[in-house]
């Protein structure tokens, strides 16, 4: 808006202009600078392992063998779990909030739910080492787990940190769509819910799939609570990709692995390193593509309610 | 004269601390158009919303009085509101069109209240479209997108999916102001139509739509900034009342060009 | 009615949904402020740690946690005046804005142990500083710059269009109308931007703990090379591990309890706002 009023006017050199692109430049040459400098160092790594890097099952530092595939497995499981935990529950409650509740009470429970986003991973790992695992060590004590450092632990952690990312993205996509389409709805005799479940919903889906998405991409990078409840066991790999079996075990994560000691005996042998620095490319990938097509699906649902409205 | 279908009582709303309507009594008799004319802001629209507790949608209003549909009461406990809404249709200025096709548009109301069965859906499209006078331009697409039609089909689409869901009342909140003068043409013929089978409740802006299909009418006007029913009758007995309501006069004369003769009824 | 208890029942469901979500800060905060409570007195913001953790205060933790979240203040301000400067007045092809938007969505999604690790390598290694506390507040405010920007972004899309006109109108250039007009009228947007940015911030373990963060033995920092500070996440993080004696659980259940009053303090006093940001440059 404010943009297009000032068009009119030419650009003319300004102390205000320079510094405004001066920190424009500081912050592109940071996340540039950053990115090249994860795709450089982890070079001899690639050049040593190739994409063996990836999908190789075996990751040995002082055999050089460097194999990342069960860290993104356990990445993608736990993510996926808490995403499984936590997109009913979290679609659900903004469903409540946008289509059942007035106005004043939809935002009270919003910023309870972002209070609720708030708290920091290290209190959530806290309350993971302290009551979580213990919890879940003796509800699954049939299928005798080793100890309550799983990766189901991790996951049920992480569902309740994403659970505030997928409500207020879902409830930012149902408050998109047009509440002219509502009000018809309702004009006809629909309940409150049949419209919210086939007007509301429909129109949100797109919206509604990208707030799991970025969530699922928060998942993914979450590194101190899941470290805390992992058990940060190397090596873990699946008899069956499909198996539940391994919940109950520990593992390890791409981040909770970045985080731990290998990191900081790693700088100086460039090998070593650069399979640290690897594995935080591999973790950047996935959360980039996660995060993008989150924001095209986004971009999507934004532009169906413009054409509407 | 006939029994009323709609029977307003002491009817007012406010939005928190601030008046928006002051108390309406109105009867309005089964059959026939009923205009409702007013400057814009006056709470027409509102008190159309209010008839069938669609101003319970929007936050913060607040109805006090009583509706009578058929003698029912409309506000109180136990009144189930979707229901009283299928029976008080509703056609917004905008037409509102789901994203799905035509024959889905139609159906959406039928559909979901479960009152038709199954089968006799296609009957009840075509019967609903062809009494918005719709079906002969759109019979051979009804699975296309109903957004693709123009306005004015969109708005008789709109009226159509009311109509299919069996509703003996149609509120109108100015449902041809988005349309060019030959939608609205055909939008007004087809309340000459439907009045004969139904009660039509039309806010308008427009004098001439209101002399041309209104049976009788009612002025909500502006008094101390709150909307206020202060005239009703048929139009021209309206118009003779312009000197006595300096509201209504300050509309007319706005609003009227030369086919009524204001000057004369003053 | 088949209806009416479909609509009952779904309602109750997605109710259920929202109370639980309300059920589960409640019962976090409620399980951190049962344990910890007895933990806080004085002593326990005065004094240094000691005994690894089993006694002592949090004294140099909070100021630790203090001077990380002020260095990321001031390195976050003027790049998030920048960049939304230049995002909503300056850029004139919405294809470019288009492209600085996602590019905000993607560092807001870049894990915050990449931070660490890349700091890690610039900051420690690269540049010789070691572990210090600028590097930590360096990390954490561009960390925390799309929370800020997008706040501030929003508030300036939604600034009513009459005051940049009647700007133009006076004859004023884009730059005296910036300094004029939309910087001391979206002043509140970064403020709660930077606010929520800041809670954020003083929550993070990973990009301070390769960088600038130890557990014991440092107090105020008197450089920048070899000057690291105490702070009370990675405090928590390290006692978290090594919590089997009464003694440390204690005292831990009271840092948590500090660093939760700081972060939601910080986030209530700036959530209203934000949302109301939110809802006016997106729905209104």
């Amino acid at each position: 808006m404010t943009r297009s009023a000032l068009n009119p006017s030419c650009r003319r050199w300004s102390i205000t202009l320079i510094l405004s692109w001066l920190f424009t430049g500081v912050a592109l040459a940071a996340v540039v600078g950053g990115l090249g400098l994860l795709l450089i160092e982890s070079a001899p790594a690639w050049k040593h392992s190739g994409f063996e890097f990836v999908i190789g099952k075996k990751w040995f530092f002082r055999q050089s063998e460097f194999g990342a595939a069960p860290m993104i497995y356990g990445s993608i499981i736990v993510a996926i779990l808490a995403m499984i935990l936590a997109a009913p529950v979290g679609i659900g409650a903004a469903i409540f909030g946008v289509e059942y509740l007035p106005r004043k009470w939809r935002l009270g429970l919003k910023v309870t739910v972002e209070l609720l986003a708030g708290i920091p991973s290290v209190v959530y790992g806290l309350l993971g080492i302290l009551l979580l695992r213990n919890w879940i060590y003796e509800v699954f004590q049939d299928f005798d787990p080793l100890s309550g450092d799983t990766l189901l632990t991790a996951g049920v952690l992480l569902g309740l940190m994403i659970l505030p990312t997928i409500m207020t993205l879902a409830d930012d996509a149902l408050r998109g769509v047009p509440g002219t389409l509502r009000l018809a709805a309702r004009g006809l005799g629909l309940t409150a819910t049949e419209t919210a479940l086939h007007v509301s919903v429909p129109q949100a889906f797109p919206g509604l799939l990208a707030a799991v998405l970025l969530a699922l991409g928060r998942a993914m990078g979450e590194t101190i609570a899941v470290f805390l409840v992992i058990g940060r066991q190397d090596n873990q790999w699946p008899s069956s990709i499909l198996s539940l079996k391994p919940l109950l075990e520990s593992g390890q994560t791409l981040t909770s692995k970045l985080g731990g000691s290998e990191t900081n005996i790693a700088y100086g042998q460039p090998l070593h390193w650069g399979a640290i620095m690897g594995l935080g490319l591999v973790l950047l990938s996935l959360v980039v593509i996660i995060t993008l097509t989150g924001a095209w699906l986004q971009r999507i649902s934004f532009r169906q309610h413009q054409q509407h409205s | 004269m006939l029994e009323p279908i709609l029977q307003t009582s002491e009817l007012s709303v406010s939005a928190g601390s601030k008046k928006i309507l002051n108390p309406v009594s109105l009867d309005i008799p089964e059959g026939g158009v009923f205009g409702i004319i007013g400057p814009s802001g006056a709470g027409k629209s509102t008190f159309l919303k209010s008839i069938n507790r669609l101003t319970e949608l929007s936050n913060g209003l607040k109805v006090s009085g009583q509706v009578y549909h058929r003698g029912d009461p409309v506000y109180g406990v136990g009144v189930d509101t979707d229901n009283l809404r299928s029976r008080i249709g509703m056609l917004f200025q905008q037409p509102v069109v789901f994203p799905c096709s035509i024959l889905a548009n139609t159906l959406f109301g039928v559909r979901h209240l479960g009152k038709v069965p199954r089968k006799e859906w296609n009957n009840v499209a075509e019967k609903a479209l062809r009494e918005a006078a719709l079906w002969e331009e759109v019979k051979d697409r009804l699975k296309k997108p109903g957004q693709q039609l123009s306005v004015g089909q969109q708005q008789r689409l709109c009226l159509a999916r009311t109509l299919a869901t069996g509703t003996d009342v149609i509120l109108m909140d100015e449902p041809t102001s988005a349309l060019d003068p030959r939608s609205t043409e055909a939008i007004e013929g087809l309340i000459l139509d439907l009045k004969e089978t139904h009660t039509i409740v039309l806010v308008t802006h427009n004098m001439r739509q209101t002399e041309r299909v209104c049976r009788t009418v009612a002025f909500i006007g502006l008094r101390d900034k709150v909307g206020t029913m202060l005239a009703t009758g048929k139009l021209t007995d309206l118009q003779t009342k312009c000197c006595e309501i300096p509201e209504l006069e300050d509309y007319l004369c706005c609003e009227l060009t030369e086919p009524i003769p204001k000057a004369k009824a003053c | 009615m088949k209806r009416k208890l479909i609509h009952h029942l779904f309602r109750a469901l997605t109710g259920l949904c929202a109370l639980a979500s309300c059920a589960i800060l409640a019962g976090i905060v409620a399980s951190i402020v049962m344990r910890g409570w007895s933990a806080l007195n004085w002593d326990f913001f005065t004094q240094q740690i000691a005994l690894v953790g089993a006694s002592g205060g949090i004294f140099y933790n909070v100021i630790g946690t203090l001077i990380l979240l002020a260095t990321a203040f001031v390195v976050c301000t003027p790049l998030a005046l920048g960049f939304s400067i230049v995002h909503s007045v300056y850029l004139r092809d919405s294809h470019w804005r288009g492209k600085l938007t996602l590019l905000l969505y993607l560092l807001n999604g870049v894990p915050s142990i990449l931070f660490g690790i890349v700091g890690m390598v610039i900051f420690v290694q690269v540049l010789g500083w070691g572990k210090s506390w600028l590097a930590g507040g360096i990390l954490l405010g561009l960390m925390i710059l799309p929370t800020v920007s997008v706040t501030l972004i929003e508030r300036i899309g939604s600034l009513p269009i009459k005051y940049t006109e009647a700007a133009i109108g006076l004859g004023l250039r884009k730059s005296q109308i910036i300094r004029s007009v939309i910087l001391p009228q979206s002043i509140g947007g970064l403020i709660t931007g930077l606010m929520l940015g800041l809670a954020r911030a003083a929550g993070e373990t990973a990009p301070i703990m390769f960088t600038a963060t130890i557990f014991a033995g440092a107090s105020i920092p008197g450089g920048i090379k070899e000057s690291p500070v105490l702070s009370l996440p990675y405090h928590i993080f390290i006692l978290a591990q090594d919590s089997y004696d009464p003694a440390v659980k204690a005292k831990l259940w009271g840092s948590a309890l500090v660093l939760i009053i700081l972060v939601l303090g910080l986030s209530l006093v700036a959530l209203p706002a934000r949302l109301k940001i939110h809802e006016e440059a997106n729905h209104a």
